[in-house]
């Protein structure tokens, strides 16, 4: 007996008792889209974190400058500046960073023409491009000169520019911030979040020299408000960490006992958070999958062992007019697994269906990958197998005498 | 020499059946109840045999081990030269496939086939492919007088209708044996009559060999033999006008208390 046969007999043994067939596949449809989901979250929130990741430059450290532990209130962190363009170059010069920039923060109305927009500043150095994975759209970058000499240059995120501009090319041209005039030289090609610039595509950024004299007001002329640094590795952050600590606390001469007047951000760690978080959602959904396939398996052994008592006098004709044991094994087994693998099909439809409702909100990108249907395909027809095959069995050890004899 | 051997090899190839001295006991509870006593009994190819008896006389018995359903406790059975009691459970689903059409007293056609598929089932088993088994199922039905039902539903069709769809059933494969088991025992006296002449038609014009398991005297008396069973051993085998006489016979005897030739005298 041929194997197209015996699926053709299979579906027709499903339809024979639509209701039935479609409550029985219910528990396996919840729990293959339930493992789906998984998957896609799993991957979900892996890319997400792997896009962030790209947008603001991987292995970074982000120092802020925070209150000494004095007696009396403490203030909140950042509003006392300790930390110096000084520090930056220090910790520039350490061997396990790739490179360290200072950062002034400020937000400033931009004008061009009769047009005018609100926007990020970021008083920074040339070193930024390279840590944050920054490229330019258009023109050229912020350089060294620029810094030491405080031109009045800007490099303008991609939507500002846009907002701006229009269709116009913006290189060269003059912008107002905050009623001072700057030439736009470059144009940042980014999109995305960064942890500290807000989107991208809004930022303004400009040399910190130029910041510090015309925009930002500080407590002290060579104060910062934080600096980004990146380590040469991976693996290098948490030694970068402790070099910096190190470096600074001689610098700021802390005395051993005494806490540090800064805290170091390790962005690596909170992306770590996340992914566990994501890795935690995605173990709750799974283990509600696999309870969920186990009852469902369950079922649809009950079911099987029902119809196969049902239909016991069909299988003394089959055996009568020449089906061997192993024929009607094989119609049961396959009967179980068509059921199974309709069920997981139905349940990838519904996992994606979700994933869509999902992607069309913008805020998260769920995609069923083919590694999760895969996975999906094979383990439903698994379950299929395992929960079927009793029954069947059980149908082929059948004698006919007693099948026929069966009312 | 050589013509003996040849004659000896005829006969053998003649020979459908082979029971001898075949013996059954059903186990239950650890209490064995003897249904065959060692029944003997042959076939040859051709033949059209009725197998009588009453309920408990071990015919039904006798009936699912001819038809390779059951095994003998003891004994031998050899069909078309095979020994069934050394087959396996697969091995005697290929011999029946093969050797023989069973046609039931309920049709047992499949509820949820069309008529064609139910009748190409025994090629499917046998490994057919499906165009080829649906054109000799259409065939088969045309045989039968039913060619235009072949889309239909097993009960959109009339109770002679469904047996006759049966016998083409047990027909398509070509088996040596057609062993029916109280073919019209769900049927009218007049449905009744066209099955049987059916089968005889069968047996008479493509030498089909026909075993008829029977309580009514008027359907054996289609068959030319007969073998009548009485408490699991054969009581008459032989021609079936003169056993079903001598059952008639036996039956008044029974009703009047006293040898029916004492009666006539």
């Amino acid at each position: 007996m041929k194997f197209g046969h015996i699926f053709a007999e299979a579906f027709r043994a499903m339809l024979a008792n639509p209701l039935r067939t479609m409550l029985t596949m219910l528990g396996i449809i919840i729990g293959i889209a339930s493992v789906v989901l998984m998957l896609a979250i799993g991957d979900g929130i892996k890319k997400f974190i792997d896009k962030q990741l790209a947008v603001l430059g991987s292995n970074l450290i982000l120092v802020q400058s925070d209150t000494r532990k004095s007696p009396g209130a403490r203030a909140r962190t950042g509003t006392t500046q300790t930390l110096t363009i000084d520090d930056a170059e220090a910790i520039n010069r350490l061997s396990s960073v790739a490179g360290a920039v200072p950062v002034l923060n400020t937000f400033s109305q931009i004008a061009y023409g009769n047009t005018n927009a609100n926007a990020q500043v970021q008083g920074t150095t040339s070193a930024t491009f390279v840590i944050r994975n920054l490229r330019l759209g258009a023109g050229i970058g912020l350089s060294e000169v620029d810094v030491t000499s405080a031109s009045r240059v800007a490099v303008l995120g991609k939507k500002i520019a846009e907002e701006l501009f229009y269709k116009n090319d913006p290189i060269g041209q003059s912008i107002r911030i905050d009623n001072q005039s700057f030439q736009v030289i470059g144009v940042l090609d980014n999109e995305g979040q960064s942890f500290d610039m807000g989107d991208v595509g809004q930022i303004v950024l400009v040399p910190i020299s130029t910041a510090r004299v015309s925009l930002v007001r500080m407590q002290t002329p060579r104060s910062v408000a934080y600096i980004v640094a990146q380590s040469k590795t991976a693996e290098g952050v948490n030694e970068m960490v402790r070099d910096i600590e190190e470096v600074l606390r001689d610098r700021h001469r802390i005395r051993a006992d005494d806490p540090d007047d800064f805290r170091v951000v390790n962005f690596g760690e909170i992306a770590k958070q996340g992914e566990a978080i994501g890795k935690g959602l995605a173990f709750a959904l799974g283990f509600i999958g696999a309870v969920s396939l186990v009852v469902g398996g369950i079922g649809i052994m009950n079911i099987m062992l029902v119809s196969v008592t049902e239909r016991t006098r069909e299988i003394g004709i089959r055996m009568a007019i020449g089906a061997r044991p192993s024929d009607v094994l094989w119609q049961f087994l396959i009967e179980a697994i068509a059921i199974c693998l309709v069920s997981g099909i139905v349940g990838i439809a519904i996992s994606m269906g979700l994933a869509a409702a999902v992607n069309a909100t913008g805020m998260f990108e769920l995609t069923v990958g083919v590694r999760a249907i895969l996975i999906a395909t094979l383990f439903s027809g698994f379950i299929g197998v395992f929960f079927g095959f009793y029954p069947a069995r059980r149908a082929s050890k059948l004698q006919p005498v007693e099948c026929l004899r069966y009312e | 020499m050589l013509m003996d051997s040849t004659r000896a090899q005829d006969a053998m190839q003649r020979v459908l059946i082979d029971v001898i001295d075949v013996k059954k006991s059903y186990v239950t509870n650890l209490v064995t109840t003897p249904v065959l006593h060692g029944v003997n009994f042959s076939m040859q190819r051709g033949e059209f045999v009725a197998i009588m008896g009453q309920s408990g006389s071990g015919k039904s018995t006798l009936m699912n081990i001819l038809g390779c359903l059951d095994t003998p406790s003891d004994g031998e059975y050899r069909l078309d030269g095979k020994q069934v009691s050394a087959l396996s459970r697969a091995q005697l689903a290929v011999l029946r496939n093969k050797t023989i059409g069973f046609v039931f007293q309920s049709f047992n056609l499949l509820k949820r086939m069309t008529i064609q598929d139910n009748v190409a089932l025994p090629l499917i088993y046998a490994g057919v492919s499906r165009a080829e088994a649906r054109r000799r199922a259409s065939q088969q039905l045309e045989n039968v007088g039913l060619g235009e039902y072949g889309q239909r539903q097993p009960n959109q069709l009339s109770g002679g209708q469904q047996q006759r769809v049966a016998i083409a059933r047990a027909l398509v494969a070509d088996p040596p044996l057609v062993l029916a088991d109280e073919p019209t025992g769900n049927l009218d006296t007049k449905t009744s009559v066209e099955i049987m002449s059916l089968l005889t038609r069968l047996n008479r014009e493509a030498k089909q060999s026909i075993i008829l398991v029977t309580h009514e005297p008027d359907v054996a008396a289609y068959a030319s033999r007969l073998v009548r069973l009485k408490d699991g051993l054969v009581l008459y085998d032989g021609p079936a006008a003169t056993g079903l006489q001598q059952m008639r016979t036996e039956q008044l005897e029974q009703e009047l208390g006293m040898p029916a030739s004492e009666v006539s005298e």
